[in-house]
């Protein structure tokens, strides 16, 4: 979405007026791709049925909902998927989806058109079919996913790729610019892996370090701090969340990210998030109407009265201009939805070296670091535990 | 222009803070509309522009030529950028 003065001007307005403008709505966690970074269970623990979300989209039209995204899991698998698109579009919607297209053919496109959906983003993890294949775990899924691309184009549909990086396909970005460029459509990179929505870490290991990511960061054309800001001028970037609703704005000031301010995330259960990426539970729509979870919630409350100034941690730091911290790993990776985490400082610390601050040092690394100096004063209590000079 | 006025029905819209605020999916180009436009948006799906003329005049106390310019106007604006026509006259 671009980021005009008339949408800088409505995210201000709705962010006063707590208005949900942009819903994400994930309509199963149920998938025939299993990626392997992926968040998601992929169980039905009792996804909410189609008359369930008529409701819910109903509720959301009325409390002044206009972007609306449906993703998942993987939303063609939804035997109603046609009929909710048809729904929304009658409540005046403007529909984005997400999906690895597998499932997509001509006459599915068509009917995409047909409904005014006005962009789908589609993941692509690799222009060589071995890598994306190795990563979605079904053989031949770029193949398809590359096909449905051209059924998309082919009826007019603007199509987003979201190529998400980690260790297996960290090289590809290089591919997946050029397939962007062949295919005339606009890319993100996204170098966000996430824990998995119950908690399990294991997932960070697909990671890539800092130093790996490191060309990444200091290429030009994709990371708008390795270069001058008058050459970014009508560029697009292309760094950024790929879960992310794509409305960004410099309008949220101080106020770390548009999560319970004008957008939320919504379970295929109902349960209610501030994001998708923010797992405080704020309600459930099989119980309370979306206006009380949305408007009452303690919990979206909490996270609403949220202020970067006020961070205890990271309002403090030096380097803040250079961090791209998000309120929802900072809980999930740090355990304090105010807190700092070190992916974050590390990445912030990378991005200020690169624009050429030197030895830049985020505050709460600084912290740390004086922590360890001050225990390293003689004290007969403490001394035993310091271990000077490890992580 | 008798025909019926009509908004575009590939357009999303939604009522933001009183304005309209109108997106297509073709280009995603955002429109706000004023207060005037807006209340247009709302009110004149259905109606030919000669309704319109009529109850503008009735409820505003203006005179028909001067609500009939003014609302010509605005339709003008509104169909160069797509957002709404006049619908052809079905030939009976």
């Amino acid at each position: 979405m671009p980021n005009t003065p008339v949408m800088d001007g409505l995210i201000r307005r709705t962010v006063q007026r707590q208005l949900p403008w942009s819903v994400h709505v994930d309509l199963t966690y149920r998938c025939n791709e299993r990626c392997i970074h992926c968040y998601l269970d992929h169980e039905d623990h009792g996804e909410m049925k189609t008359q369930e979300i008529k409701n819910v989209l109903e509720q959301l039209a009325q409390t002044g909902t206009l972007f609306l995204t449906f993703s998942g899991g993987e939303i063609f698998l939804r035997a109603d998927l046609f009929e909710l698109l048809e729904f929304a579009r009658s409540l005046h919607f403007d529909i984005s989806l997400k999906t690895n297209a597998l499932l997509i053919d001509s006459e599915r496109a068509r009917k995409l058109r047909e409904l005014s959906v006005r962009k789908v983003q589609i993941s692509i993890y690799s222009a060589e079919p071995d890598v994306h294949d190795a990563i979605t775990k079904v053989r031949g899924s770029l193949e398809r996913t590359l096909a449905a691309i051209r059924f998309l184009q082919a009826e007019g549909l603007q199509v987003k790729i979201a190529c998400p990086l980690m260790k297996q396909n960290l090289t590809a970005y290089r591919n997946v610019q050029a397939l962007a460029a062949e295919l005339g459509v606009p890319y993100v990179l996204d170098m966000t892996i996430t824990p998995k929505m119950d908690g399990d870490m294991s997932l960070l290991q697909l990671r890539s370090s800092t130093k790996e990511l490191l060309p990444i960061l200091q290429d030009a054309s994709l990371n708008p701090r390795a270069c001058s800001p008058s050459s970014l001028e009508g560029e697009t970037i292309s760094m950024g969340s790929a879960t992310s609703s794509g409305i960004e704005s410099q309008a949220y000031e101080d106020i770390p990210c548009s999560a319970g301010h004008n957008s939320c995330y919504i379970s295929p259960y109902g349960d209610v998030f501030p994001c998708v990426q923010m797992p405080v539970a704020t309600g459930n729509l099989r119980k309370q109407t979306f206006e009380d979870i949305w408007f009452r919630s303690e919990e979206m409350n909490r996270v609403r009265a949220v202020r970067e100034s006020q961070l205890p941690i990271c309002s403090k730091c030096s380097i803040r201009q250079y961090c791209e911290r998000c309120p929802g790993l900072a809980q999930m990776e740090g355990g304090d939805l105010l807190g700092a985490y070190e992916r974050a400082c590390e990445l912030a610390e990378l991005n200020a070296r690169i624009a050429g601050v030197a030895n830049p040092v985020s505050a709460m690394h600084a912290e740390k670091s004086n922590s360890k100096n001050s225990r390293s004063i003689p004290a007969p209590t403490v001394a035993p535990e310091v271990r000077i000079g490890s992580n | 222009m008798s025909g019926e006025i009509t908004r575009n029905p590939k357009l999303a819209w939604r009522e933001v803070d009183g304005a309209m605020v109108i997106i297509s999916p073709e280009d995603s180009q955002v429109h706000e509309l004023n207060e005037i436009a807006s209340l247009f948006w709302k009110h004149a799906e259905g109606k030919t522009l000669d309704q319109l003329v009529e109850r503008i005049s009735a409820e505003y106390e203006v005179a028909r030529e001067t609500a009939r310019a003014d609302l010509e106007e605005l339709l003008a604006a509104l169909g160069e950028k797509q957002l709404m026509f006049v619908a052809p006259e079905e030939k009976g």
